[in-house]
């Protein structure tokens, strides 16, 4: 049990390290007033999804880090579970401005009204803000959560 | 027969023991989680993701229908058909109703957008519709969800001691989240506050410092790229003069006592009910003075009356707020449409620091129509004094953006 709390911890001391990381990097990049893309990472730059969002994931991966010792304890980790709910939260509203964005064609005049199917499937397509690639990582939390369930 | 003390005690023992289950109390994730969303340290954090996700879905939904449907169905159908099937182009009837238009080389030229025409049937309808209500069913959507899942009473604690500051508490959040949506069912709901001041306090800074969806809705669509500085200007704002006012306005603002419910898992019949009464209660309320105002503010622009006030008023708003002399129009009829008024200044030439000068300016120049006769309801003596302090605001809080500006070179 010590032994898997232990990697479990390990775990999420990592993913705090890289989810703060992303945090202050999406504050820099908006101080910057420039957007940041490298491979499948896209860091916004602006005031809101950059400046605001990035505060978010930087409180998701202090949340992270502060709740690793002690994993067991319910306090410590709920505010892993807190971390991991901070990045659904910022990851699904840029999911969900995705699929608002891939469905009507933008067009102003003539054209038609829905999106194609190409340009539909090519919306979700990445370069991915930080928090949509740090989602399925933080998804492994729902595991533990289940785990202490059948324990109780 | 008659128990004495002793036998009672022994009964209730008795009675306590097959009735009564004894276990030890064990801390679940909901509970800790819970107490976790009331802390500052870590309730701030979580109140700040809320807010973003609220902000966040709100301008994608609004966006996808407004921008996405209603804009192209306004401009590309509705409008070019009104015009031309609907009677006596360039007459008053068709100025009020359809297209106020403009007068190019002589001749009268149609606009080319709902936005600009300015008719009730075109930019009435547009505003309502196109963009009012789909903004309005998200916020309440949200505002129904958090109400449900039991965060609404977390976040008035979490903001207890903040609002303390300006003579209000923690749940004086409800009336301003709810004027975010509508002023109307927000001034109805600062009757959950004890006192006479408070209510004075909290109805006030609504009716100056909170923009309402239709606003918000408008700003999101024609000035996206400002919005947060504008609503940075009336939080500010709402704090400062919330802060005086807690200080000169006489009585009490007594401490609250709430009983915090666990998290529930949201019951999409109730929350189906709580946004279609909103909704509907907007639809009696708001949408008939959207039209009726686009209407009158048609009148007024046809007998000159706007013009007459906007040219008179234009040194205060040039030399004082520091906006161009063409705003002047906008701002008085902003009386009687704030989200018009709006559109209607996005269309005039002007620097970024002016457009959300004179955007804040609409804000808090005036409630509207139906805030303002639901103000009226609530009593005339809280009303003729919430006027006094406006007009007190508008001038200072007007001329403190306008020194910022020049301060910062930017005016």
């Amino acid at each position: 049990m010590a032994g898997k709390s232990s990697v479990a911890a390990i775990y999420f001391a990592i993913l705090g390290i890289v989810t703060t990381a992303f945090g202050i990097a999406d504050i820099l990049v908006t101080a910057g007033a420039s957007e940041f893309a490298y491979g499948i990472l896209e860091i916004p730059g602006d005031l809101f999804r950059g400046g605001w969002g990035g505060v978010i994931v930087l409180f998701a991966g202090l949340f992270y880090l502060s709740g690793i010792r002690n994993f067991n304890e319910i306090h410590q980790f709920s505010k892993i579970v807190m971390g991991s709910i901070l990045i659904w939260i910022m990851a699904g509203c840029d999911i969900f401005a995705m699929i608002t964005e891939s469905i009507p064609s933008w067009e102003e005049e003539t054209g038609p009204w829905f999106n194609t199917l190409s340009d539909f499937i090519a919306a979700y397509a990445p370069p991915y803000a930080p928090a949509v690639l740090l989602l399925p990582f933080s998804l492994v939390v729902v595991y533990y959560i289940r785990k202490r369930k059948q324990e109780i | 027969m008659k128990l004495t003390i002793d036998q009672r005690w022994d009964l209730i023992d008795k009675i306590a023991k097959q009735t009564i289950t004894f276990g030890e109390y064990r801390h679940t994730l909901k509970d800790a989680i819970g107490e976790f969303t009331v802390k500052p340290l870590t309730g701030i954090p979580i109140a700040i993701a809320v807010m973003y996700a609220f902000w966040s879905i709100f301008g994608s939904f609004a966006g996808f229908f407004t921008d996405g449907f209603f804009v192209r169905l306004f401009d590309a159908y509705w409008l070019p058909w009104l015009q031309e099937v609907f009677p006596g182009q360039g007459g008053w009837l068709y100025t009020i109703m359809v297209d106020a238009g403009g007068i190019e080389g002589g001749e009268f030229v149609l606009s080319d957008n709902c936005l600009e025409s300015f008719g009730v049937l075109t930019s009435g309808l547009f505003v309502a519709i196109g963009v009012v209500l789909p903004a309005i069913v998200i916020f309440y959507l949200m505002l129904a969800l958090l109400e449900d899942i039991g965060y609404m009473p977390r976040l008035a604690v979490l903001i207890d001691t903040m609002l303390h500051k300006i003579g209000l508490h923690g749940y004086a959040i409800v009336p301003t989240i709810l004027s975010l949506g509508c002023n109307v069912p927000g001034v109805t709901a600062t009757r959950i506050l004890e006192t006479k001041k408070q209510r004075f306090i909290m109805m006030t800074l609504l009716a100056i410092f909170i923009p309402c969806g239709a606003q918000i809705g408008i700003m999101q669509d024609v000035i996206p790229g400002l919005m947060g500085w504008i609503l940075l200007y009336l939080i500010i704002g709402y704090f400062i003069f919330g802060y005086i006012l807690n200080k000169i306005v006489p009585g009490k603002a007594p401490e609250f006592l709430i009983d915090v419910p666990p998290y529930r898992r949201p019951m999409l019949s109730n929350i189906a009910k709580k946004v279609w009464g909103r909704i509907a209660g907007f639809f009696k309320v708001a949408i008939p003075f959207v039209l009726l105002g686009a209407a009158i503010v048609g009148v007024l622009y046809q007998i000159g009356v706007i013009r007459f006030l906007g040219d008179a008023l234009a040194p205060v708003f040039v030399g004082w707020f520091g906006v161009p002399k063409e705003t002047a129009g906008p701002l008085i009829a902003a009386f009687l449409r704030k989200d018009l008024a709006v559109a209607q200044l996005s269309v005039i030439e002007m620097t970024e620091y002016q457009m959300i000068t004179a955007v804040v300016l609409v804000s808090i120049y005036f409630p509207c129509v139906a805030t303002f006769a639901m103000m009226l309801k609530e009593g005339w003596k809280e009303l003729l004094g919430a006027m006094a302090v406006l007009a007190v605001v508008v001038f200072a809080y007007g001329g403190l953006i306008h020194l910022i500006g020049i301060l910062l070179g930017v005016a």
